[in-house]
């Protein structure tokens, strides 16, 4: 037995032991929005987890602030929940500023990266979106990265399983790889909105597949649904294994 | 020179970290228990693997037979204990056809850890060895680095805390079978709902003095998923025929024959 | 070109010479109060029953490897319906005290009504907690614990976790530390779902958190026989019994297990 003389025989593991406390972790759980011609959705699981424990099986994640939006931020449920709040007290000091005017989806957005940004250096570790309507009654979803980049979207998925569920969504929200039968490739299938039925259907069927595969996913889905009429919650039940 | 050879562990380490790191096996996250009862002795298991958070297989089976009434169920990286099952099974075989015995759990045991121990924990198996030989029943556990433990009751894998509460609190001595077979299921269940490495299933083998053993493949299926709410099937044509080329692998020839004859 | 991102609009080692980290007195690493536990407290576990919820915790604070001290109190009564139990580093947990002691006074100070109307709620008494909690994290320097919260509002169980990083959550059962894994899984045997509080009695409630004790004090190295058990009941108020010990323990059997293998004798 010997070792093979070589130039990394010189390298050393000159990292120290390091014991600094990580002022993260990873909660799980996973949102999605979609936005529909007069209605936007967003769902979660209700799943709270840290590495192979569950925490709680019912810890709603998703948010009605008020003025039809809804929030999430998912991933270190801690910094999700300051988000949440300075959000939620942004929006009251804007009601008390500006004799109570409704705060529009692209102003909350705005003012959401001006949150995150604020913090670029100690960041939030979430994936935000929000959905609500608006301000000519569409359907609208917005997401955003942990330092504030964001984006208004058809749909979204965030979290733990947002790489399982977004191809299925860009799949059957915007067709895509799908194209008229007949037309040997030529045509794509053209893009129409969803009705809210349809998208309910989408949702239920993206997080139940999380469910079967990714570990920090399930318990419960609840579904946040924005119409004119207002913010509307579904619940459905899911495996707890 | 017999031995090991270490000679590759420095660049090992430096392509390690260099690159993404090394390969990561599939990984069974478990939950697995053994207990003793009135004239036998049963392991139960788990099925789900998993590949970090993703689940891998949700219904793998981690309940291997070593010789017809010697089971084990195995906890840790899959092809490990796979492999080491399967090598120490042959073993055993040959080892009861060369002394015209039966295989002893004992026998077993020794192989497992003499094996691992050699191996210095880098064969990440954990495993609980059940069975009935001449001797009568016998409970153990083999840990990757070659140590083991007898006991009436013993649970292994990310969820043997679970388990084991369950163990704890309900386990007592001279059990009949029927109860031993509901504490085993109901302690892998406390593994299934709480530990999210495991899931699925629940396997159980039961092994009784002077009988063949019981392999119960999903004993309990708790977890059957409800259907779906749509069907997605494409319409024929959705997806584009770019090119179209049919490969003839082998020649064709057609001849007539007279079957009459 | 430096391509560090950490060199990033600074101004170049090459023309300007190595920043001097006195200017500002800056540091030349940043500030770190991180520290670790020292002597610590295992697990609490809870419950939610019918008419209220119970809370537990052991009595030991653990040096280490040392059992050093063995009647450290770990459940705090706050106000008149409100518990908050304790786990992780026990001079924090000491800090934690005199802050909720201080929040009990301010209270009574500040309330005006005779009965009671402005008095402090379990959901009160968390969220100053949890505001705390993560006020420190965020700070780098964590109160290096895990607390539950239980109590009893309107007539309503309420239970609430947080903990050293701020992350927070509520469950029908909730357990910190080791009882997460050992005690959470025999707790939810009982009351699974919220729906299944209303069918749990107080009788059947405390005969599992015994119980769960109990498998702690089997299986949890740092963990002591001696406890105290809190009960926050509708009818019988704020209940605090202390000095309980793990009764019922099975021995009998270990004396058959002989060696770890091939041994017979």
């Amino acid at each position: 037995m010997n070792t093979i003389a070589s130039e990394y025989s010189s390298e050393k593991q000159s990292t120290p032991i390091e014991h600094s406390f990580n002022p993260y972790s990873d909660n799980g759980g996973t949102i999605l929005g979609i936005a529909g011609e007069d209605f936007a959705v967003l769902a979660g699981d209700t799943r709270h987890t840290t590495d192979y424990s569950i925490n709680s099986r019912y810890e709603p994640k998703v948010f009605d602030c008020g003025d039809g939006i809804v929030m999430s931020a998912n991933g270190f449920a801690a910094d999700g929940e300051a988000l949440l709040k300075r959000f939620k007290n942004s929006m009251k000091w804007y009601h008390f500023d500006n004799n109570d005017k409704k705060l529009s989806m692209n102003a909350a957005a705005r003012n959401i990266q001006h949150l995150l940004y604020g913090k670029r250096f100690f960041p939030y570790y979430v994936h935000t979106i929000i959905a609500g309507l608006d301000e000519d009654g569409k359907g609208s979803v917005f997401s955003f990265d942990p330092v504030g980049s964001y984006e208004r979207e058809q749909c979204r998925a965030g979290g733990a399983a947002a790489s399982l569920i977004m191809p299925f969504l860009d799949n059957q929200v915007n067709f895509k790889n799908q194209y008229v039968p007949g037309t040997d490739g030529k045509e794509k299938r053209p893009v129409k909105f969803l009705t809210v039925d349809e998208v309910i259907k989408l949702v239920r069927d993206a997080f139940t597949s999380a469910t079967e595969r990714h570990i920090h996913v399930g318990d419960g889905l609840e579904i946040l649904i924005v119409t004119k009429d207002g913010v509307r919650k579904e619940y459905y039940p899911l495996k707890r294994d | 020179m017999a031995g090991l050879s270490f000679d590759n562990f420095q660049r090992n380490q430096f392509l390690a970290s260099k690159s993404q790191g090394q390969p990561k096996a599939t990984s069974t996250g478990t939950t697995i228990v053994g207990l003793k009862f009135d004239g036998g002795v049963l392991i139960a298991a788990d099925t789900r693997s998993t590949q970090g958070p993703i689940v891998a297989d949700k219904n793998c089976a981690k309940l291997h037979r070593i010789a017809p009434r010697i089971w084990c169920a195995g906890a840790g990286t899959a092809a490990d204990t796979e492999a080491v099952t399967q090598l120490i099974g042959s073993n055993i075989e040959l080892h009861s056809l060369s002394t015209g015995r039966q295989p002893r759990v004992v026998t077993t045991l020794q192989m497992l850890k003499q094996h691992l121990f050699k191996y210095q924990g880098h064969l990440g198996a954990y495993l609980i060895v059940a069975g009935v030989d001449p001797t009568g029943a016998h409970l153990m556990s083999v840990q990757a680095h070659g140590s083991t433990d007898v006991g009436f009751y013993l649970s292994l894998g990310s969820g043997s805390l679970a388990a084991m509460a369950v163990l704890e609190s309900q386990w007592r001595e001279g059990l009949s079978r029927e109860e031993a077979i509901e504490l085993a299921a109901d302690a892998i269940e406390a593994g299934i709902w709480n530990d999210l490495g495991s899931g699925s299933n629940v396997d159980v083998c039961v092994m009784e003095v002077g009988k063949d053993a019981a392999y119960m493949r999903n004993y309990r299926t708790p977890n059957v998923r409800e259907p779906k709410q749509q069907s997605y099937k494409f319409a024929r044509g959705t997806t584009a025929v770019l090119k179209e080329s049919i490969i003839n692998v082998c020649d064709v020839e057609e001849q007539e024959v007279d079957v009459s004859a | 070109m430096n391509h560090d991102p950490f060199s990033w609009g600074r101004p170049s080692d090459e023309t300007y010479g190595a920043y001097n980290t006195q200017i500002a007195q800056a540091p030349s690493f940043p500030k770190m109060n991180t520290q670790q536990p020292i002597v610590t407290g295992t697990s609490v576990i809870s419950m939610k029953y019918d008419n209220g919820v119970i809370i537990a915790a052991d009595n030991l604070g653990s040096y280490g490897l040392l059992l050093r001290f063995t009647d450290v109190e770990r459940l705090i009564p706050v106000g008149q319906n409100t518990v908050v139990g304790i786990s992780g580093d026990i001079s924090d947990m000491q800090h934690l005290e005199q802050l909720l002691d201080e929040l009990e006074t301010e209270n009574q100070y500040d309330n005006s009504s005779a009965d009671g109307a402005e008095a402090l709620k379990p959901s009160y008494v968390f969220e100053y907690l949890a505001t705390v909690m993560y006020n420190r994290r965020s700070k780098m320097n964590p109160l290096w614990n895990a607390l539950i919260v239980a109590g009893l509002e309107d007539g309503k169980p309420f239970l609430r976790y947080v903990n050293l990083l701020g992350v927070t959550y509520s469950s029908p059962t909730l357990a910190t530390g080791f009882g997460a894994h050992l005690a959470l899984p025999l707790l939810r045997r009982v009351v699974d779902t919220e729906a299944d509080v209303g069918k749990t009695t107080l009788e059947t409630a405390e005969k599992t958190m015994l119980e769960s004790m109990k498998v702690l004090y089997y299986r949890d190295a740092r963990s002591s026989r001696k406890f105290s058990l809190a009960i926050i009941d509708n009818d019988q108020g704020l209940v605090i019994k202390k000095g309980l010990k793990v009764e019922g323990m099975a021995w009998e059997f270990a004396k058959n297990i002989r060696g770890y293998g091939t041994q017979k004798v």
